[in-house]
């Protein structure tokens, strides 16, 4: 456990040194609350996902894509600067590295999810909206956990195998996705056989989930409530989870012992 | 008593024979010196060794460890400083220093200093290692290979882009190191395998050409000359 602890040491201090992770993970998210809360005042408030509840959920999920981006450039960098390659020759087991990874992308991502919450408190304040409530929240952050797991070992398995030219850009990629495909500024659930693609892909049910926890309306003007969409959302979801930790893990013990 | 014993070993990368049928062996003790040209197998050879590459045949023993099957317990007792210097970028030299040291859960302070010390360190101790000249992150990249007090320590040309004064220095860091420890080291500078190492093996094109001693390598071809004697024994091989 050591041995887990001192990596994960020097990884958050690689971290938060480099100023890219004020913009990306922490600025961002709150920037989109604000930008969203303008853009809902000035439409007269009649856009029900612009809604501070409805924005919630989503901006949690979309802001753990960066998680991803921030581990994948990590993992890229230290094999790019041979950096890995010199501790695979020492005593330290492919346990110690995921784990020391996956720790300070968990650090970012429970960050992100507190700023997700203080902002979305204060614009609530603002716009004089009743609150999430206090066990509502806890179960939020629990509801959205699998996807904070998926994306720290789809940042893993990325920055394993892309080079730390190319992670960042596959990454992006799957920014977008997370973007568009969660329903995070975009009312997927009128859009008939769009929405049951993104069934299948664990954005969308996340984002649901959050909403169905945080009492909000669909652009319908419907009350989210715990469906089939949500019940099988929650396989997709669990699914992704499992596959990315498997990936990551594989890809990554090959790494140790590749020839590259 | 012999620390590293290869046999037969082989190297294929795709179409590539990088190591061809090596057989060698190192003693306990013993400053060993890797030579070849450009792409002669060295690195390859180290890699293997050290568990970051694996050999497609033959068989390998370090301190009587298998490479295959005791890998780990290998792990505990060397160390290397890779061709390529590498080193936690956004850590200061200090912060490297430690972060390797309790690795190998040898985190006194005492280790630290006198390391710093030896490699003069000193005046950069706080400064990034992204921020440190090529030498001084070449010297960072020596020193940390040393923290875990490795039985058999592999350098990888390490005196590579080192002002003269560094490299005399190192050669004299190193000279007293091998009194401890086993130590393999790679060069192009043949001057300085002359100086330091006690024995030899010459590569080429993943061949064992010849291994011994700096004076039964100079007496071969009659040449009473280091380089010229490694010139002659690799061209013929290419004829
Ligand atoms: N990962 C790899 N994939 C394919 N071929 C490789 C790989 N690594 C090394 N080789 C090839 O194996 C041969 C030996 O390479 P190696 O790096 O061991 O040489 P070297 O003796 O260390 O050379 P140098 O003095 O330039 O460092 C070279 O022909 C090289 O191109
Ligand atoms: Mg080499």
């Amino acid at each position: 456990m050591n041995k887990v602890v001192n990596f994960y040491k020097r990884n958050l201090k690689e971290v938060l040194r480099d100023p890219l992770i004020y913009i990306f993970c922490l600025g961002f998210p709150i920037a989109m609350f604000f930008l969203f809360y303008i853009i809902n005042k000035f439409s007269n408030g009649n856009t029900p996902t612009f809604e501070v509840l409805s924005l919630l959920p989503g901006i949690i999920v979309f802001s753990y894509s960066f998680v991803m981006l921030t581990l994948s450039i990590m993992v890229s960098k230290d094999k790019q600067t041979f950096f890995l390659k010199r501790l695979y020759s020492s005593p330290m087991k492919s346990y110690d590295f995921i784990l020391g990874y996956s720790l300070v992308g968990l650090f970012i991502g429970v960050l992100q999810t507190l700023i997700c919450i203080i902002t979305g408190l204060i614009i609530s304040l603002i716009s004089s909206v009743d609150f999430v409530s206090i066990s509502n929240i806890l179960l939020l952050i629990i509801a959205q956990f699998p996807m904070l797991i998926t994306n720290i070992f789809l940042g893993i398995l990325f920055g394993t195998i892309f080079s730390d030219k190319s992670a960042p850009g596959i990454c992006s990629v799957f920014i977008s996705l997370a973007g568009i495909l969660g329903g995070c500024w975009m009312p997927i659930e009128t859009m008939g056989s769009f929405e049951t693609f993104c069934r299948f892909l664990p954005f969308y049910p996340s984002v649901y989930i959050g909403r169905i926890i945080t009492n909000s309306t669909n652009a319908l003007g419907i009350a989210y409530s715990f469906d089939n969409i949500a019940s099988f959302g929650l396989i997709t979801i669990s699914l992704f989870m499992i596959a990315s930790i498997f990936l990551a893990i594989f890809a990554f013990n090959k790494n140790m012992v590749s020839d590259k | 008593m012999n620390i590293i014993t290869i046999d037969n070993v082989c190297k294929n990368y795709k179409s590539k024979k990088a190591l061809d049928n090596v057989s060698l062996s190192i003693k306990q003790g013993e400053l060993f010196g890797l030579l070849g040209v450009n792409g002669a197998g060295k690195t390859t050879l180290i890699k293997i060794l050290c568990g970051l590459t694996r050999k497609t045949s033959g068989t390998i023993r370090i301190n009587n460890f298998d490479v295959d099957k005791e890998i780990d317990k290998i792990k505990e007792i060397i160390d290397i400083s890779p061709q390529e210097t590498s080193v936690a970028n956004n850590l200061t030299v200090k912060e490297n220093l430690e972060f390797f040291a309790n690795i190998y859960n040898n985190n006194d302070a005492n280790t630290i200093n006198e390391i710093v010390d030896v490699f003069n360190l000193n005046e950069v101790l706080n400064q990034r290692a992204k921020t440190l000249s090529g030498g001084y992150k070449r010297r960072l990249s020596i020193a940390i290979a040393l923290i875990s007090k490795p039985k058999i320590l592999f350098l990888d040309e390490p005196t590579l882009g080192l002002d003269v004064f560094a490299r005399r220095e190192l050669w004299n860091i190193i000279k007293k190191l091998q009194k401890n420890i086993t130590i393999i080291l790679t060069s192009h500078y043949l001057e300085e395998i002359e100086n330091l190492c006690d024995r030899v093996a010459i590569l080429s094109n993943g061949k064992l050409l010849k291994i011994g001693t700096i004076e039964e390598i100079k007496q071969l071809n009659n040449t009473q000359n280091f380089e010229d004697s490694f010139i002659k024994l690799v061209e013929a091989n290419n004829e």
